[in-house]
């Protein structure tokens, strides 16, 4: 009984503290529901963890990584500077736009999340991404 | 009739014009033909996509007055009919003697030389209709014969189309040269007589004493069972063909492509049917999808199995198109890339990089930029566009 209701209250405090940082004004439940499932992780992963951060996300996204494919340093390389303009991948083929603002269906299947931080993080950073840096750039796309 | 100025051929008018000796009908066949073999020739030889279906359109069209020809050889007036002109092969080498001795006589209709002439063109106008056919439902999967014809006999098909075109070309220049050296010696304008009918020379008289026609028995055209004749052919004819191009085509899938392979080919570039590659290559594409043309595509395992299995049930193997047959042949240097195939090069040989590069295009790898059919495995010459430079 403890153990659930500890996950419980875990819960409500990182929902509570994400929702007091306005990162997800104008987000839809699906959004914050994936959101919240990788506070979740980052919380077991990290019992000090206080939240995401859309401003480290942003810093994330437009950061040049050495660690990746020369030819994609930085996730600004298909997706643009511009989150509420389309993007373009590496084949010519347009990319939705990734603000949620301007694409609604961003952030809604944790399973597209899920593959494009796998492909991606491999070839931008050269590595998998951490759950914080993950969520600070779920964050980040949300509030814009 | 001032018999010196005028020839002296059997049925000359009071007014010394010549006897009438092609009737309207075999003139309009004629010079329809010019015109037709003409188009056919040289939308052939510069084999341009969007100049296909003028080559398929013209070439039906001269299906149609080889048919014309063939019921007007019993019903027309008597130069048309193959009874008046048709010789033996010794008859026609007599005749070819006599010419290069100077004895020939002269002829009111075709001679025996020109009379070959027409039985040959006529024969390889056949040949070329049906070849042609063959091409069409064999390598392109369309037309009458498009479900009987694999690709394998399709191909075969063209090589005959082509060596017999060539040879038209051969006879067609033949046949002039035929016409203005029969026109010196007996000095009737050949040519003007295919246009008003007529046949007079200015050579007075001359071989009128060695005239030597065979079919003296005139006979009138008969142009009302010409035309049910025909009427009844094109009808039966065309009803066949229409038929047989409603057949299922063997070779050729129609399912539209399963949403999961669009959805997730098509997030990074254009999807491709499954008929260009073979199973072999899907295979190891999808084995690959870590490191996917330097890309990392990997998908979720359950995924990629599904994904793998219908490449693997549809893939070039299970078609008989053109692209399943060209692009079977992996390239040595990158096995994976349908790009790289030597069937592949040589069909866009013609297409320039800057072509490719092109904002509109995006690249080689985006088939349906310019084949709005590519999807469906098709890529048919007609449905070939390349989009004009876009403004960035």
């Amino acid at each position: 009984m403890t153990h659930v209701f500890r996950i419980r209250l875990a819960g409500a405090l990182l929902l509570l503290g994400t929702a007091t940082s306005a990162v997800l004004a104008g987000t839809g439940p699906a959004q914050q529901a994936i959101i919240a499932n990788f506070a979740a992780q980052a919380k077991a992963a990290d019992p000090t963890f206080s939240g995401f951060s859309a401003q480290r996300g942003e810093a994330f996204f437009h950061a040049r990584h050495a660690g990746g494919k020369p030819d994609t340093p930085t996730c600004t390389t298909c997706h643009t500077t511009n989150l509420k303009a389309p993007g373009k991948t590496r084949a010519g083929k347009e990319i939705a736009p990734m603000a949620v603002s301007a694409n609604p269906k961003r952030i809604t299947d944790p399973a597209e999340v899920a593959k494009w931080f796998r492909r991606n993080c491999k070839d931008v950073v050269g590595r998998e991404c951490t759950v914080s840096e993950k969520g600070d750039v779920l964050a980040y796309l949300a509030s814009q | 009739m001032d018999m010196t100025d005028n020839a002296t051929w059997a049925g000359a008018d009071e007014r010394g014009r010549g006897a009438k000796v092609w009737d309207l009908g075999i003139r309009l066949f004629h010079w329809s033909l010019v015109l037709l073999v003409s188009v056919a020739v040289v939308s052939g030889l510069l084999g341009w996509p969007s100049l296909f279906d003028v080559h398929l359109i013209v070439g039906t069209a001269i299906a149609v007055l080889v048919v014309y020809r063939l019921v007007w050889g019993f019903t027309g007036s008597t130069y048309a009919r193959f009874a008046s002109f048709i010789s033996s092969p010794l008859a026609t080498l007599r005749h070819l003697r006599e010419v290069v001795s100077g004895t020939a006589p002269t002829h009111t209709g075709h001679n025996p030389a020109g009379a070959a002439m027409i039985v040959g063109l006529l024969l390889a106008l056949v040949v070329l209709v049906v070849s042609g056919a063959v091409v069409l439902g064999g390598i392109f999967k369309e037309g009458p014969l498009a479900s009987f014809a694999g690709y394998a006999t399709g191909r075969a098909a063209k090589e005959m189309h082509e060596l017999v075109s060539y040879a038209v070309i051969g006879l067609v220049a033949l046949h002039v040269l035929g016409t203005l050296f029969e026109s010196r010696r007996t000095g009737v304008d050949l040519v003007r007589s295919m246009i008003h009918g007529r046949k007079s020379s200015h050579k007075a008289g001359q071989n009128a004493s060695q005239h030597d026609d065979t079919s003296s028995v005139e006979r009138g055209a008969r142009p009302l069972l010409a035309t049910g004749l025909i009427a009844v052919i094109l009808v039966s004819l065309g009803a066949l063909v229409v038929h047989a191009s409603r057949l299922p085509v063997p070779g050729v899938r129609n399912a539209p492509l399963p949403d999961l392979y669009v959805s997730e080919c098509k997030a990074c570039h254009a999807v491709h049917s499954p008929s260009i590659a073979p199973a072999a290559t899907w295979h190891a594409i999808i084995a690959g999808l870590d490191d996917h043309f330097g890309e990392n595509a990997s998908l979720d395992p359950a995924v990629a199995a599904e994904l793998a299995r219908y490449l693997r049930q549809n893939s070039a193997e299970h078609w008989d198109t053109k692209a399943a047959n060209r692009f079977t042949a992996a390239s040595e240097i990158a096995p994976l890339r349908i790009t790289a195939t030597e069937g592949w090069r040589r069909l866009h040989r013609t297409v320039s990089d800057s072509d490719f590069t092109r904002r509109s295009v995006g690249g080689r790898l985006n088939c349906t930029a310019c084949h709005s059919d590519a999807e469906q495995g098709r890529f048919a010459p007609r449905n070939i566009n390349i989009p004009e430079e876009t403004t960035p």
